[in-house]
C-alpha cells in the first residue's frame, strides 16, 4: 500500500514538475513578444518591425517557396561538409590520441592550424574550388573537423588502459582490433557530443560560408540586410533556430539511445 | 607427476629512478602445477602486484621469465583469464555482451558462442541479468561478470588479483565458495593474489609468501586442510597464525 502510494507520487510529482517548467517558459515566451510588441510601438518598421509583421513575412516568404529553395540550397553544402568534417576529424581525433608516432608528429601542425578560424579560408575556398556549394561545404568542413578533432582526441586519450588490458587478454591481439573493440565504444559519449556540437555549430557557420555569394538561407539574410528589410532578416533568422531546433532535439534522441548505458 | 602450468624464474624488475632505480621484485621463482589453486600473499609494497602484472603479460620482467605450460610469456595471452580487483568489465556491454567478448574474438559461430556465453552465465549464476549493464550491478555481481568473462574464452590459467577485494565480506565469503566450486568444476589451474590471510587460507593448495623491500618469496606453504574449510577450526587458524607470523617477521 505504501509504495503504492510512493509510486503515485511520484508520477504526480514528475508530470507537476513537468508541467510547470513547460507554463513557465511559454510565459518567457509571452513576456518577450509583449516587450517586443510594444517596443515596435514605438520604432519605425525598418528599425523594429512587430512580431506579427515578422510572422507574416515569414508565411510569405514560406508559400513563394523562396524560404524552402534557399533552405535546400543551404543543406547541400551545410551536409556534405559537416558529413566530411566530421568524418575527418574523428579519424584524425582517433589517430592521434591512440598513436603516440601520430601525435608527436601531428601536434606542431595541429597547433599552427587550430586558432585559423573557418572564415578565413573563404579566400581558399574561392581560389581552389570557388563559387559553389563544393566551396561553402569546405568552409563548412574546417569548422566541423576541428570540433570532432578535439571531442574524439579527448575522449580516445581518456580510455583507461585497464580496458585495453583487459581486450589483450581475451584475443584482441592488433590496433585495429583495439581500436574497434575497445575504444571507439569507450570515447563513444565524447565523440558523439562532438558530433552534436559540430551539427550546430556548422549550421550557423553557413551564415558565413554563404558570404561569398553561394545561394542559401545566409544569403537571403544578407540580401535582406542590405535591403534594410528588417522583417525578412528576422523571419530567416527564425527559420534558421526553427532548424537548429529541430537538429538537435533530433541528434539528442539519437545521442539518449545510443549511449543507454551510461 | 603432473604438468607445470605456470613457471616463475628468478623474475626481478626494476623500475628506474633518481638513483639507481626502486627493487620491485628480486628474483622471485615458483612453480604452479596443472589444476592448483595457488595464492600469492603479502604485506603492501610486497611486489605482488608487479609480480601479478608479469605474469599477466601485462608489464616485462627486467630479468628472468614466466612460462605458461612452457611457453615463456611476451604478452597478454588467451591462454590466461585475469581478474581483476576493479572488474574492468566493459560500461558499453551488457552482462552477456561482456562474456561474450572474448569469444567474439574467435573464429566460432554465432550459435556456440550463444550456447557458450548461456553455459558461463548460469556457471556464475548470472543467468537472470544476461541483459543489464555493469552500471546497475552490485560488486558481487560485477566481479561474477568478470570471471565469466574471463572463463568464457576456456583459458587454462585463471589469474585473479584481489578479486574480492571490492565487496562486502558477506558477498566474499559467499563468492570464496563459488569460486572454490567452480574451479573444481573446471580443473582450472588458479593464481589468486591477495593481502588476506584469512582468504589465502580459504581457498589455496599452496600460499607464496611473499616480503617487501624488494619483493622476494620469503616461504611457500602447503594448506593441508580438508575443504570445505571452517574459519572457525583450530587447524585452520593455525594455519592462518603461521602465515602471519611469516608476513611479520
Amino acid at each position: 500500500m505504501s509504495t503504492r502510494l510512493e509510486t503515485d507520487l511520484g508520477i504526480e510529482f514528475g508530470g507537476d514538475y513537468d508541467r510547470r517548467r513547460l507554463a513557465l517558459g511559454a510565459l518567457g515566451v509571452v513576456a518577450f513578444l509583449l516587450v517586443w510588441e510594444v517596443t515596435s510601438w514605438f520604432n519605425p518598421a525598418y528599425v523594429l518591425p512587430s512580431p506579427r509583421a515578422v510572422a507574416d513575412v515569414f508565411l510569405v516568404e514560406l508559400r513563394s517557396g523562396t524560404m524552402l529553395t534557399a533552405l535546400i540550397a543551404s543543406v547541400t553544402h551545410w551536409l556534405p561538409g559537416t558529413v566530411v568534417g566530421t568524418t575527418l576529424g574523428i579519424a584524425l581525433g582517433v589517430t592521434m590520441a591512440y598513436s603516440d608516432l601520430a601525435d608527436d608528429m601531428a601536434t606542431p601542425m595541429v597547433r599552427v592550424l587550430r586558432p585559423v578560424p573557418p572564415l578565413a579560408l573563404i579566400g581558399f575556398a574561392i581560389a581552389w574550388i570557388g563559387l559553389n556549394h563544393a566551396g561553402a561545404a569546405f568552409i563548412i568542413a574546417a569548422g566541423a573537423f576541428w570540433i570532432n578533432y578535439y571531442a574524439a582526441y579527448g575522449g580516445v586519450d581518456g580510455v583507461s588502459e585497464e580496458f585495453l588490458d583487459v581486450a589483450k587478454s581475451l584475443g584482441v591481439d592488433t590496433d585495429l582490433g583495439l581500436v574497434r573493440n575497445v575504444v571507439l565504444p569507450a570515447a563513444l559519449p565524447e565523440i558523439i557530443t562532438g558530433i552534436r556540437t559540430g551539427i550546430g555549430r556548422c549550421w550557423m557557420l553557413i551564415i558565413a560560408a554563404e558570404l561569398m555569394g553561394v545561394p542559401g538561407v545566409g544569403r537571403e539574410l544578407y540580401t535582406a540586410s542590405q535591403n534594410l528589410s528588417v522583417d525578412a532578416v528576422l523571419a530567416y533568422i527564425l527559420l534558421m533556430s526553427l532548424v537548429y531546433l529541430v537538429l538537435d532535439t533530433g541528434v539528442g534522441a539519437v545521442q539518449n539511445r545510443v549511449l543507454g548505458w551510461q | 607427476m603432473s604438468e607445470t602450468r605456470v613457471a616463475v624464474d628468478d623474475v626481478s624488475k626494476t623500475y628506474d629512478g633518481e638513483d639507481g632505480g626502486v627493487r620491485a621484485l628480486a628474483d622471485v621463482g615458483f612453480d604452479v602445477e596443472d589444476g592448483e589453486l595457488v595464492c600469492i600473499v603479502g604485506p603492501s609494497g610486497c611486489g605482488k602486484t608487479t609480480l601479478f602484472r608479469i605474469i599477466g603479460g601485462l608489464e616485462p620482467a627486467t630479468s628472468g621469465e614466466v612460462r605458461l605450460s612452457g611457453e615463456p610469456v611476451t604478452g597478454p595471452s588467451p591462454d590466461l583469464g585475469i581478474v581483476f580487483q576493479e572488474y574492468h568489465l566493459f560500461p558499453w556491454r551488457t552482462v552477456r555482451g561482456n562474456v561474450s567478448f572474448g569469444l567474439e574474438q574467435q573464429a566460432i559461430d554465432d550459435d556456440a558462442r550463444a550456447r557458450r556465453v548461456e553455459e558461463m552465465l548460469d556457471l556464475v549464476g548470472l543467468d537472470e541479468f544476461p541483459d543489464s549493464y555493469p552500471k546497475g550491478l552490485s560488486g558481487g555481481m560485477k566481479q561474477r561478470v568478470g570471471i565469466a568473462r574471463a572463463l568464457a574464452v576456456d583459458p587454462e590459467i585463471l589469474l585473479m588479483d584481489e578479486p574480492f577485494g571490492s565487496v562486502d565480506a558477506q558477498t566474499r565469503s559467499m563468492l570464496h565458495g563459488e569460486l572454490l566450486s567452480i574451479w573444481q568444476e573446471t580443473e582450472k589451474t588458479v593464481l589468486f593474489v591477495t593481502h588476506d590471510v584469512d582468504e589465502a587460507v580459504t581457498l589455496a593448495d599452496r600460499i607464496v609468501v611473499m616480503a617487501p623491500s624488494p619483493g622476494r618469496v620469503q616461504e611457500i606453504v602447503d594448506v593441508d586442510l580438508d575443504r570445505p574449510r571452517e574459519r572457525t577450526d583450530e587447524a585452520f587458524a593455525e594455519q592462518v597464525e603461521y602465515v602471519r607470523g611469516l608476513i611479520s617477521e
